[in-house]
């Protein structure tokens, strides 16, 4: 069963939509990127399904309950905010501690997260001096610290360094790995390529969930359309578009080449292709702004 | 989870330095300045004025008539450190963020609200307490015997205090639950403790003579006022319309 089940979710905000019969489902353990352009309604989406807004219409069950619940639906899910509120009088440690006591949190789980997103040694300093990536950073260990069944993450590298994205990408596909769901929204392609299994591009409804690829392509270009039925028992999938051929191959790339030119074909250049989630989505955006979906 | 907000607000006040005086400058001036007068008056000025004064006030001394009529003011007192208090910590959550991720905790509303309120409730009563007793050992060491606290003195600030401290933390929950701009909700809240200065006025001009029988009505319709007050500001405290709603 899914872990998240979302069902024609509308909100607007003054007669102005927020967003739209947005659907999509999520697995247990499955990573989903929600990418979209700024104002497309992703984090009112998230907010949907953490419980902080009722939808205007549709509906979600979430970690087996539905929105917009109550507190032990709260309790299952961990949201890291769009901004990250903390108290600026108190310490890292101590904004920390508030909400892991308010989730009912274990009790060593402060100290671990402090530790594990190398806080520790500014965790007794004013939240208000901390650096952006560290109040980041701060923010998503809040996320983390009742062990939430579902994850919801609004834009959690922004503001980070290189070396701090890193640690927090990995604490993503950790935290996945331990069998939690995750829905993230950015807007960094790379990231979603990296981390996500599927990922939904909205602009205020979803127009597409589109399969994520991990595994690298062989790009073929060909000096003329060719039909390359004699290489399909070499390839796990083989698509043709214009002059290419994009091949997820079973055989070692000389032998299918040499296939290739025994059957005919006339081969310009062979490549490595990574499956571009940003040509889908460059396109996805300019179907959108011709149906008038973005802002 | 009552407890915790409790804590953490005010672990926050104690953090606060600005905040922690404009609290303490209003009880100050209230303590500080009618002793000073009242010393100054006894010591500087001619007997005739003296007499005079007691004569209008029906043989009270000055000391008396400045004390007996100062009550008020205590009263004023713990409505108002309350709505500073309360306004600043609902509102302030709002405007530094984190508004949304403590709505995003198993939190309860009512839980929240009534930790808020208790942090407000008890330093605006302390406050009220400790300003009341230096006013009274204050007065008495200028009067030079012991007048207060009377009757009056120990149920308007024992009993009403804390009354009317309920009414404006409720009155200030119920306004920045709808007010998004704490100063404002501040100001708004500020607002109820118009009458109550109205009525210092009216008892300083010797217009009506406040006696038991008036503070206990008082205490009764404030009772009363606060109880349907906090159910009002439960009701009204509406978590999406505080996260989505910025004026
Ligand atoms: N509280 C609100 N009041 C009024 N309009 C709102 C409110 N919150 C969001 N909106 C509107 O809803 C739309 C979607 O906003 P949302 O914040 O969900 O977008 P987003 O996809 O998260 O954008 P971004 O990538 O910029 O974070 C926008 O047009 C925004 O102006
Ligand atoms: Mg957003």
């Amino acid at each position: 069963m899914a872990a998240i089940e979302v069902e024609g979710l509308t909100k607007s905000f003054g007669g102005r939509v927020a967003c739209r019969d947005v659907t999509f489902s999520v697995g247990k353990g499955e990573i989903f990127g929600l990418l979209g352009p700024n104002g497309a309604g992703k984090t009112t989406t998230l907010r949907m399904l953490a419980g902080l807004y009722a939808p205007d219409a549709g509906t979600a069950v979430v970690a087996g309950i539905r929105i917009p619940g109550g507190p032990e639906l709260r309790r299952r899910v961990g949201l890291l905010t769009e901004q990250p509120g903390f108290y600026d009088r108190l310490t890292a440690r101590e904004n920390l501690k508030y909400f892991a006591d308010l989730e009912g949190s274990r009790r060593d789980r402060v100290q671990a997260l402090l530790d594990r997103f190398a806080l520790a040694e500014h965790a007794d300093r004013p939240f208000a001096e901390l650096s952006r990536g560290m109040k980041q950073k701060l923010a998503i260990a809040r996320a983390l610290v009742h062990e939430p069944e579902v994850i919801f993450l609004d834009e959690p590298t922004v503001g980070l360094d290189p070396e701090a994205t890193r640690e927090v990408r990995s604490v993503i596909a950790e935290l996945s790995a331990e069998h939690a769901t995750i829905i993230l929204c950015t807007h960094h392609l790379d990231e979603v390529e990296r981390l996500c299994s599927r990922a939904a591009f909205i602009a205020q409804r979803v127009v597409a969930v589109h399969e994520i690829r991990r595994e690298d392509l062989l790009r073929i270009d060909l000096a003329a359309p060719f039909a390359p039925d004699g290489v399909r028992a070499m390839c796990k999938s083989l698509r043709s578009s214009g002059t290419s051929l994009f091949i997820e191959p079973l055989a070692q790339v000389p032998d299918i080449v040499a296939a290739l030119v025994a059957a005919g074909a006339r081969i310009e250049a062979v490549a490595p292709h990574r499956d571009p989630l940003e040509e889908a989505w460059l396109s996805l955006l300019a179907d959108a702004r011709e149906q008038g979906l973005t802002a | 989870m009552t407890l915790l907000v409790l804590r953490k607000e005010l672990l926050e006040l104690r953090r606060s330095p600005v905040l922690l005086l404009s609290m303490a400058s209003l009880p100050a001036t209230v303590v500080i300045v009618p002793i000073a007068l009242l010393a100054w008056v006894m010591h500087a000025a001619p007997e005739q004025a003296l007499a005079f004064v007691t004569d209008v006030y029906g043989g009270q001394s000055i000391g008396a008539v400045l004390a007996r009529n100062w009550l008020p003011m205590f009263l004023v007192l713990p409505i108002f450190l309350p709505i500073l208090l309360a306004a600043q910590s609902i509102g302030g959550e709002r405007e530094r963020r984190t508004l949304e991720p403590l709505l995003a905790t198993p939190a309860s509303t009512l839980s929240i609200i009534l930790g808020k309120s208790i942090a407000a409730l008890v330093p605006a009563v302390l406050i009220t307490w400790i300003a009341a007793a230096l006013f009274c050992a204050g007065i008495d060491a200028v009067i030079g015997h012991s007048l207060l606290p009377d009757e009056a003195w120990l149920f308007g600030t024992l009993v009403l205090s804390p009354l009317l401290a309920l009414f404006g933390n409720a009155m200030a929950v119920v306004v920045s639950s709808r007010v998004l701009d704490p100063r404002a909700a501040q100001n708004l809240a500020a607002t109820t403790v118009l009458p109550l200065l109205g009525l210092l006025v009216v008892q300083l001009a010797g217009r009506i003579a406040l006696g038991p029988r008036f503070y206990v009505v008082l205490a009764l319709g404030v009772a009363f006022a606060d109880v349907a007050l906090v159910f009002v500001a439960v009701r009204l405290f509406d978590r999406e319309r505080l996260l989505t709603k910025w004026r």
